[in-house]
């Protein structure tokens, strides 16, 4: 059959799926693209937007203008003569841009002739009052520190352009603290996905035997998968706490750890404690995903097998195993990527820590993106986590030959 | 037959360790919230009953409003289950049933959007809550599409293929329009896929934390697992409140995974396995 294009009626149905993919995943991923060739902070004026050009604050440089006239106002009444008419034609001109300003749209572009127009304007004011300042050294005035700290702000109404393009990309290749976290998730990833991998083997292999007892099994292997993350963390917290923690006492007295305070409180331990958790959590999801697969396997092969008198272990390695690798593979791969973006369970059981020690990328992201505003950044650490986990699927789809789309 | 005796025991002492370890977190968390709070510290901190057994963990987080974000999380998840099973039951029949231009690069771009760490969602769709006055409110439901919408898509494909075609012609024979076919013919007869789709995604939204915890600071909109997770910020080491909302929370889980766990197997296997 040949390919068609789309008819009116098929896409209708379609519309409501894209729209929704388009507001709250494409857009969203473009973004943060976006973000990350910018030096983007929420929580710094001057780089709380993405700036491509010279911008100007114009309402606060207008109310800025409105200040120092006001503020010299005050020192005229101190002053007399020549100095006095020197800060009278200061603070009308700083009257002048204000109405000049006044009323211009909150943020716009700014022109290079304008840009260096403002700027000379400020330098100008500052000097002018400066110089009378320093004339009248003996007069105590009211507003010098002020005038002071208004001029810094009426700088920070020119907000110079924050693209950045590579630049934070570079950044990111001498951040320490980035490949740190880089090797906690590998390392959180490759341990708990192996251990998974093996005892969810087992699991499944059990599970596939028709013995009484067995739906009991399957029923209780779904409850550690079902309960929300964020809440089994808290439970296993709860177990691995140094008081009163069932858990880091049994491996205490078990001689696991030197003191049950360990657990949370070491680096190691607290890595441990983390893929300990995981593994609890997900290799019966591994298990079942493991069991569908086996349960595909025709029966009569094991008995072909038995009958050709092949072990049980000869029989696992040459038959079960390679006929296993297509849902085994899938089971894989979709556990490594949720592996890698691990986020709630770490940010639950330890917050990163002690000491960043089980930092993921996912959190590094999370603290720099919401904690510290900087959203510019913490794209940028998205993104090389995305580079990744394309790198991953890559591996598993082209290299280890996991099927994923059968369009038939 | 002596040796296939001992193999049994051996493959049942197996079952009930594998039924001891998933199962022993459950257990101590239940036991520890009827104790009262001297018991859970100290000394008798690892005795497996309360000496005292009492109530007053679960009255107090009662109290403070753990029922409040168990609505919460109701609201939310029924919500998105709502319209994320309407959604992707009319997208996946036209995926399942049409060939068309352009099908294959959606379909791997739904899967990719599945695969993509939700961590480069959150900052733009802060900054997209933050402008449309969205924190803090019920608006949430709709952020949580990204990460429900791919896995329900999928479902919804691999059941609606294992439908027979003949259904469709005969009612395109008998004059339905596309609408009517699925309406009246397919959706029928793909209930349970639909419910298995149903199932999978209010899991999904009921355990979401990282979008609530970002965008839902206050306390009135919080869904359960965020809510339980600042009752220990707050109140630093109090376990048996903890315990005590742990077990409240878990209860709707354990219910759901009781009654629909064929649902859910089915779900965990769509697109997982290779028939």
């Amino acid at each position: 059959m040949t390919k068609r294009r789309i008819t009116a009626g098929q896409f209708a149905f379609l519309v409501p799926l894209l729209l929704l993919i388009a507001v709250f995943a494409l857009y969203p991923i473009i973004c943060s693209v976006v973000y990350s060739f910018f030096d983007y902070r929420t929580n710094d004026q001057t780089a709380a937007g993405l700036y491509t050009s010279t911008s100007f604050n114009a309402r606060l440089f207008a109310e800025d203008c409105g200040y120092i006239a006001y503020y010299l106002d005050d020192e005229i009444t101190l002053l007399d003569g020549a100095d006095k008419a020197e800060l009278e034609a200061v603070s009308a001109d700083a009257g002048a841009m204000e109405n000049t300003y006044r009323d211009t749209a909150k943020i716009g572009r700014l022109s290079p002739a304008e840009e260096e127009k403002l700027g000379r304007f400020i330098d100008d004011t500052v000097a002018r009052i400066n110089l009378v300042y320093d004339k009248n050294q003996g007069v105590s005035f009211y507003n010098r520190d002020k005038i002071g700290v208004i001029a810094d702000e009426m700088r920070s109404c020119i907000i110079k352009s924050n693209f950045t393009g590579f630049a934070a990309y570079e950044a990111l290749l001498r951040d320490t603290r980035f490949f740190d976290s880089l090797g906690h998730t590998v390392l959180f990833t490759a341990v708990s996905v192996a251990l998974e991998l093996v005892l969810g083997m087992v699991l499944a292999l059990i599970m596939n035997r028709a013995m009484r007892g067995i739906g009991a099994v399957r029923t209780t292997a779904l409850v550690p998968w079902a309960i929300p993350t964020a809440v089994s963390a808290l439970m296993w917290s709860y177990m691995y706490d140094g008081g009163s923690g069932v858990i880091a006492h049994m491996f205490a007295s078990l001689g696991l750890i030197s003191s049950p305070e360990v657990m949370l409180l070491s680096a190691n331990g607290a890595m441990a404690a983390a893929i300990l958790a995981d593994v609890w959590k997900t290799t019966p999801y591994m298990a079942l995903l493991l069991l569908a697969g086996l349960q595909i396997i025709d029966r009569g092969l094991y008995e072909s097998a038995k009958v050709d008198g092949a072990g049980p272990v000869r029989t696992f390695f040459s038959m079960t195993l390679p006929m296993l690798k297509p849902s085994m593979l899938v089971a894989l791969l979709f556990r490594t990527l949720d592996a890698f973006r691990v986020f709630d369970l770490i940010t639950v059981l330890t917050g990163g820590g002690p000491g960043g020690a089980t930092e993921t990328l996912s959190i590094y992201a999370y603290k720099v993106m919401i904690g510290q505003s900087n959203y510019g950044y913490g794209a940028v650490i998205v993104i090389a986590m995305v580079l990744f986990v394309a790198a991953i699927a890559f591996l598993f789809i082209k290299v280890l030959g996991t099927e994923l789309i059968s369009d038939d | 037959m002596k040796n296939k005796g001992w193999k049994r025991i051996l493959y049942y002492i197996v079952v009930a360790l594998l039924l001891l370890v998933m199962m022993f977190p459950f257990f101590w968390i239940t036991v520890t919230s009827f104790k009262p709070s001297e018991e859970i510290f100290g000394s008798t901190a690892l005795r497996v009953f309360a000496v005292h057994p009492t109530l007053d963990n679960y009255r107090t987080v009662i109290d403070k409003g753990i029922l409040n974000s168990v609505k919460n999380s109701l609201i939310v998840s029924l919500s998105t289950t709502a319209y994320v099973v309407a959604v992707s039951s009319l997208s996946a029949y036209v995926l399942a049933r049409c060939r068309f231009r352009g099908k294959t690069f959606l379909m791997s771009l739904i899967l990719g959007i599945s695969m993509f760490p939700q961590m480069i969602i959150v900052g733009p769709i802060f900054n997209m809550f933050y402008k449309l006055n969205l924190l803090n409110s019920y608006g949430v439901t709709f952020a949580y599409s990204s990460i429900t919408l791919p896995a329900a898509v999928w479902i919804m494909v691999a059941h609606f293929k294992r439908i027979p075609v003949s259904l469709e012609e005969a009612a395109h024979i008998d004059g339905c329009s596309m609408w009517q076919t699925l309406w009246r013919v397919i959706f029928p007869v793909a209930l349970p896929g639909v419910f298995t789709t149903a199932i999978m995604t209010f899991i999904a939204s009921w355990n979401e934390y990282l979008l609530t915890f970002t965008l839902n600071a206050d306390k009135a909109f919080q869904t359960v697992p965020v809510a339980i997770n600042a009752l220990r910020t707050q109140f630093s080491i109090l376990w048996g409140e903890i315990t005590a909302a742990t077990v409240i929370v878990i209860v709707p889980t354990l219910i759901i995974v009781l009654l629909f766990q064929k649902q859910i197997v089915s779900g965990m296997m769509a697109g997982a396995v290779k028939e």
